[in-house]
């Protein structure tokens, strides 16, 4: 049953992807009326077939499956709020594109996942869990955002002007919301380091054990705290932050997919 | 006889910002105007930066002389050199146009409709507009709306000022709080401060070589001036500079951005040199973060805005050449010949429904060809016995007979005195 609606909004979303892609060609507003509807009418059912299966488990995401899936619902759910607030349904057509990329391995992988053991069901896991998909959800934002600015930026330096130039917003306004957004991820991945270094302890006894996913957080962590950091001191901006937010975006993409196998692990 | 629409003026096109100024009038001193031409028939005062004119109707020969002494009594005997007239069709034409912002400086640009309502409130106030120009702007307006919901004329610049202004829009986005640098206090400054006014830019400054030509353009446009001898410093406070200098070395070298860069913690910078020869060095451009055209990147930027918005200019020229037309039509039926065009509405409807319910009759004996025979004969038996009383009331409406309409009326037993359902 969940994974019948999963699948429905999975066609949702690719149909909005369409129309997102479509109304950077054609601006036809009622491309983006649509659009916007079939996001939020994917993202109704995508809800509730994640919930469907929390429930089941006792409200813990299993699985690198569902952790997919839910990074793909909650970087949609930014988007629809971007979208909301600041009326840019260009954006539709990076970020629905780049949800299904995340979300449909997810759903091929999904089921199969074995269920954790006993020692690690505690109210901070799925706290832990949650709080760490949304931190990723928010740099996937970024990221697809960096390479909108990329694609602007490349323009506006070279004097040739495309389609995109017409319709992607201003440079300013996207590089304010990357900062915004890696804010909101840097924080979020701080949280998630704390609070999953607790969770090791409770687990095996120590705080930090330089498992992979551990140090791909870590070294990512580090990364946009270094672009925070240079943003406030040294007024560093556009092309630079772009590129690092992308890259530090594949790190935690590393970071979740190691982290899996690890959870399995646990005795 | 009935009354003629006119316009005076000068603007933009035929009058210098030294003479403009002059004309530039607060409201107290319009309505004296107004107050003082009143007496010759309806008028308004649409005043600008970019244009002072005298809309009006009248059937008095004295108004064109009254308007002109006005206008000479505001901005001199100088003012009067560059005044232009249109009178009639022409007049309505005029007022059209500058109401859906195609006689404009910047075609297109918005505020001017709103300029032209508040010119028709002062005047309406004043008590000095009537039926005549009411009407005539109300179509005006409708017409501006029309031109600006159908047509993308004003999205795309045509000017190098208008794309420089652009191009930083997409930079910045919003340029409201945006420090603006104009380099120069020349007509392309004038016209740069102009355009980005109506992007909404708030913080503008102007550096001349010449301090004073700085001060009076700033006082102009609502700018402030900075120093020219500190012109290394201003590119530290600045995210838009604009330079219209020609100077045989250039202003801005790469060290020179360089090192601002470096005081602005390397903010995006985004230079547009209009000078020829280039003010800004072209290696500039290689810095990163800045954002640096030459007149050549600006005028390709132009020449392909150019295409596009000539075709929606030529799309606007036609609503509002059709909306005059319609406008016409409408004073046409109201004014001279009611009575006459419901006559000809009448036997047209006479003709319609009697070749209807014959054709009907006949039902399949007839052939397409006598059924059109049948219609065309119908059609010419009410033409010739209408052509007469056509003629006799079409000539009457201007020699202002009403008797003879009013008893066209009675024999024919149309209802007098209103109009035949035309458009308003």
């Amino acid at each position: 049953m969940s994974h019948a609606l999963l699948s429905l909004a999975c066609h949702a979303y690719g149909l909005a992807a369409v129309f997102y892609l479509v109304y950077l060609v054609r601006q036809w507003r009622l491309l983006t009326v649509a659009a916007r509807a079939l996001v939020a009418s994917g993202l109704v059912l995508h809800g509730v077939a994640l919930g469907m299966d929390l429930t089941q488990q006792g409200g813990v995401p299993q699985g690198l499956g569902q952790g997919l899936s839910a990074v793909a619902l909650l970087l949609l759910a930014i988007f629809v709020g971007l979208d909301l607030r600041y009326r840019t349904p260009v954006l539709g057509a990076f970020l629905t594109p780049l949800a299904l990329t995340v979300l449909v391995p997810g759903v091929l992988i999904s089921g199969g996942a074995s269920p954790l053991s006993a020692a690690v069901l505690r109210p901070l896991l799925p706290v832990h869990i949650t709080i760490a998909l949304l931190g990723i959800a928010a740099f996937a934002v970024a990221s697809g955002i960096a390479v909108m600015y990329l694609l602007m930026e490349r323009q506006m330096k070279g004097k040739k002007f495309g389609l995109l130039f017409a319709r992607l917003p201003s440079l300013d306004f996207m590089d304010d919301l990357n900062r915004r957004l890696v804010v909101a991820g840097f924080i979020l991945l701080s949280i998630t380091l704390v609070t999953g270094s607790f969770l090791s302890n409770h687990a095996d006894g120590v705080f930090w054990q330089w498992r992979p996913t551990e140090v791909a957080t870590l070294i990512a962590w580090l990364v946009f705290g270094a672009v925070l950091g240079a943003r406030m001191l040294s007024g560093w901006q556009g092309r630079r932050v772009a590129w690092v937010t992308m890259a530090g975006f594949g790190l935690l993409l590393v970071s979740l997919v190691t982290s899996y196998p690890q959870m399995r692990m646990v005795p | 006889m009935s009354a003629e629409f006119f316009c005076i003026g000068l603007s933009h096109k035929t009058a210098p910002v030294g003479v403009r100024e002059k004309l530039a009038v607060p409201d107290e001193q319009q309505v004296e105007v107004l107050k003082r031409l009143e007496s010759t028939g309806e008028v308004m005062v649409v005043s600008t930066c970019n244009r002072m004119e005298l809309f009006g109707a009248s059937a008095d020969e004295r108004a064109r002389e009254a308007v002109l002494e006005a206008i000479a009594s505001l901005g001199g005997a100088e003012a009067v050199r560059h005044v232009y007239e249109h009178h009639g069709d022409a007049a309505l034409v005029h007022l059209f146009r500058v109401a859906a912002s195609l006689d404009s400086m910047v075609v297109g640009e918005p505020q001017i409709l709103g300029q032209v309502k508040e010119a028709f409130e002062l005047a309406h106030k004043t008590g000095t507009v009537k039926g005549e120009l009411i009407r005539a702007c109300q179509a005006a307006f409708s017409s501006a709306k029309r031109v600006r919901a159908e047509t993308g004329v004003g999205r795309a610049a045509t000017s190098m000022a208008s794309a420089a202004v652009e191009l930083a829009a997409k930079v910045f986005g919003q340029l409201a709080q945006r420090p603006v640098l104009l380099v120069g206090a020349g007509e392309m400054s004038e016209l740069v401060a102009r355009h980005l006014l109506t992007a909404g830019a708030t913080q503008i400054a102007i550096t001349n070589r010449t301090q004073a030509h700085a001060q009076q353009l700033a006082e102009l446009v609502g700018a402030t001036t900075r120093p020219w001898e500190s012109l290394a410093e201003h590119l530290v406070w600045a995210d838009l500079v604009v330079c219209s200098v020609a100077t045989p070395q250039p202003l801005f070298t790469r060290a020179g951005v360089g090192t601002a860069l470096k005081g602005r913690k390397h903010r995006p910078l985004f230079m547009v040199d209009l000078a020829v020869p280039r003010a800004v060095e072209p290696t500039v451009a290689q810095l990163s973060n800045v954002y640096s055209y030459d007149v050549d990147d600006i005028q390709r930027v132009v020449a392909e805005n150019a295409a596009a918005r000539a075709a929606e200019a030529a799309k606007a020229e036609v609503i509002v050449t059709e909306e005059v037309a319609r406008f016409l039509r409408a004073r046409a039926v109201r004014e001279g010949v009611p009575v006459l065009a419901q006559l000809r509405q009448r036997a047209e409807q006479i003709v319609r429904s009697e070749v209807e319910k014959t054709l009907t009759h006949m039902g399949d004996e007839l052939s397409d060809k006598q059924k059109k025979s049948i219609e065309a004969m119908a059609h010419a038996i009410v033409n010739k016995l209408l052509h007469q009383p056509t003629a006799k009331l079409r000539a009457l409406s201007t020699e202002d007979d009403k008797a003879l309409a009013g008893a066209a009326a009675e024999l024919f037993g149309l209802p007098l005195g209103e109009t035949a359902g035309e458009e308003h």
